[in-house]
């Protein structure tokens, strides 16, 4: 499973807005309605295309609990995409996002690109907070927006995979620097084509594997 | 436990004498705790395994039912000690819970305090949050679904909520949920699961629920430093690779186990913690690690360091409790509380220092 580029994300956000959920649905496609609580940090692994290159995506899904704060800022470094996630049917989770971005500008490097989910759309009966409130938000604080639901699947794919695209376009214009592993990018072993079918046929047999 | 098996299939004629085939058969789905056995439970190694343990869990229990004849306090000496370290039958588990830890004593010193505590004007946010994670806690054990009879989960929120109120300085902090969900399981009662819960938060582990977590982030680099010294392979693999431990075991330290051990594993570790206290956590993490050191390190990257840490919490290691319980009293070597106690002083100042 050789790669291109290795992209690693955080999932931030508050307690119970559907972080695994989405982790769970973009890496296995399957929805767990009663999902054990995160805590600390939970990682998983998936590889997508982007521009014909294979790109991995190493995530990082964070507790929401204040609490827990202290403990996953430290994630926060050496990641080059963040989904920052709230549930459309709970405004308090929305009033939230001022101080998770804070934290994240905060801790993290400047080049990171943030996507902001509104979870849950498919509980549209509940809504409490409008989709253009978080097209207003991401708009005012330079983010990529979608609303997704973990359940249905809908915009799940897309939400991982715009993330991914617009680093990859930051990477074209150089405005990463993918040499530093600070900016959670690291650069494949697919150049020397022989080398990677051989690592490729050991990295392929274990779950996150590969050389990252 | 076969007889719940029998239960689930009324159609089979009942003049039949029907006898179990196979292990899975045989084995009830649920365990005795209310957990629902996962998909890929290994029923054949499990009764081989039980079938020894009935062994020892019979022979404990004539043991611990003489030992407490007549007697309505337990005394804290050695025979004692070495008998929990034995295991506590599950009889007789929420009462030397209770005593050990000093809890019955808190309890009838302050009669009507928790009660009282419900009674109080509840703290809107308390609330939300703890009924955020009410449906989160134990999915897989049937006592704490919506439709089980009694519900577990009321229970569960009555006392998070009493020790929220109680500790304001905790509050509620997630993990809180997994250990007052099997405080209640043993103990079938909120008033002793409240107790015993205060005796971990406030005498047994150092603060791990607090906002800061400076205690849970202490221990995680207290056992770094211990294997460093006593399993530095395993250190050199982390550093290597740059992983934070708090990446692999905050789990360990937080749930003190839960859904991380086999719950009887874990019941048996319980045990000596409330008997002789948080330094047994330090056992079993090292424990697991020492015997798992070739796995661990040979970890390519720091995926697979993860990986690897969670598969060394599962199996026949883990799973076979008594000698696992044996194990961590020999594997890890000598660990005098004067160390711990130094090295977390050592470690807390280092956090601190690199906080501010």
């Amino acid at each position: 499973m050789a790669y291109a580029y290795l992209f690693k994300y955080i999932i931030i956000g508050d307690t119970g807005v559907g972080k695994s959920c989405l982790l769970l649905q973009f890496t296995d496609k399957r929805f767990q309605p009663v999902h054990d609580l995160t805590i600390g940090v939970e990682f998983g692994a998936r590889m997508i295309t982007i521009d014909g290159k294979q790109i991995k995506l190493q995530i990082w899904d964070t507790a929401g609990q204040e609490s827990f704060r202290s403990i996953t800022r430290s994630y926060y470094r050496g990641a080059a995409g963040a989904l920052l996630v709230y549930d459309i049917t709970r405004r308090d989770t929305f009033n939230h996002l001022t101080t998770w971005l804070e934290d994240a500008r905060q801790h993290s490097n400047s080049n990171m690109v943030i996507m902001l989910i509104g979870n849950k759309s498919d509980l549209e009966s509940r809504r409490e907070v409008k989709k253009e409130e978080g097209e207003a938000f991401a708009r005012e604080h330079g983010l990529i927006f979608m609303e997704t639901s973990a359940k249905t699947a809908s915009n799940v794919e897309e939400a991982f995979i715009n993330t991914a695209k617009e680093i990859y376009e930051k990477i074209q214009e150089g405005v990463f620097d993918i040499n530093n592993e600070a900016n959670g990018i690291k650069i494949g072993p697919q150049h020397a084509a022989t080398n990677s079918t051989l690592s490729g046929g050991q990295g392929g047999q274990q779950a996150g594997g590969g050389c990252c | 436990m076969e007889k719940a098996n029998g239960a689930r299939t009324p159609q089979q004629p009942q003049h039949r004498i029907n006898v179990p085939s196979t292990a899975k058969e045989r084995v009830s789905s649920v365990d005795p705790y209310g957990f629902e056995r996962s998909n890929d439970f290994d029923y054949e190694s499990y009764e081989e395994l039980m079938s020894e343990y009935l062994t020892v869990l019979t022979k404990r229990s004539i043991k611990w039912s003489k030992l407490l004849q007549g007697k309505s306090r337990l005394e804290k000496n050695f025979k004692v000690k070495r008998y929990v370290r034995k295991g506590i039958p599950n009889e007789h588990r929420a009462l030397i819970w209770m005593e050990a830890s000093g809890s019955q004593e808190q309890m009838e010193k302050n009669p009507g305090y928790y009660h009282s505590l419900l009674q109080l004007q509840h703290d809107p946010k308390l609330v939300e949050t703890i009924r955020t994670d009410l449906h989160r806690t134990f999915p897989d054990n049937v006592q704490f679904r919506k439709t089980a009879e009694p519900c577990l989960q009321k229970p569960l929120y009555n006392v998070l909520l009493a020790y929220g109120h109680h500790n304001k300085a905790v509050g509620y902090c997630q993990g809180m949920n997994f250990i007052a969900g099997y405080l209640l399981i043993i103990t079938k009662d909120e008033e002793k699961s409240f107790w015993l819960m205060e005796a971990l938060l406030s005498r047994i582990l150092p603060d791990y629920y607090t906002p800061a977590m400076l205690g849970l982030k202490t221990d995680q680099e207290v056992l770094g430093e211990l294997v460093k010294v006593k399993v530095p392979a395993v250190w050199q693999v982390m550093n290597e690779h740059n992983v934070m431990w708090t990446l692999v075991v905050s789990r360990w330290f937080i749930c003190l186990f839960i859904d991380v051990l086999p719950v009887e594993t874990v019941l048996r570790i319980w045990d000596c913690l409330f008997y002789e206290g948080s330094k047994i956590l330090f056992r079993v993490a090292l424990t697991l690690i020492r015997h798992n050191q070739a796995l661990i390190s040979q970890s390519r990257n720091l995926p697979d360091i993860c990986d690897r840490f969670k598969q060394i919490t599962r199996g026949a290691f883990v799973e076979d409790c008594h000698p696992f319980l044996q194990k961590i009293f020999k594997e890890p070597g000598s660990l005098s509380m004067a160390t711990i106690t130094k090295l977390r002083a050592a470690c807390r100042a280092r956090i601190v220092a690199e906080e501010s």
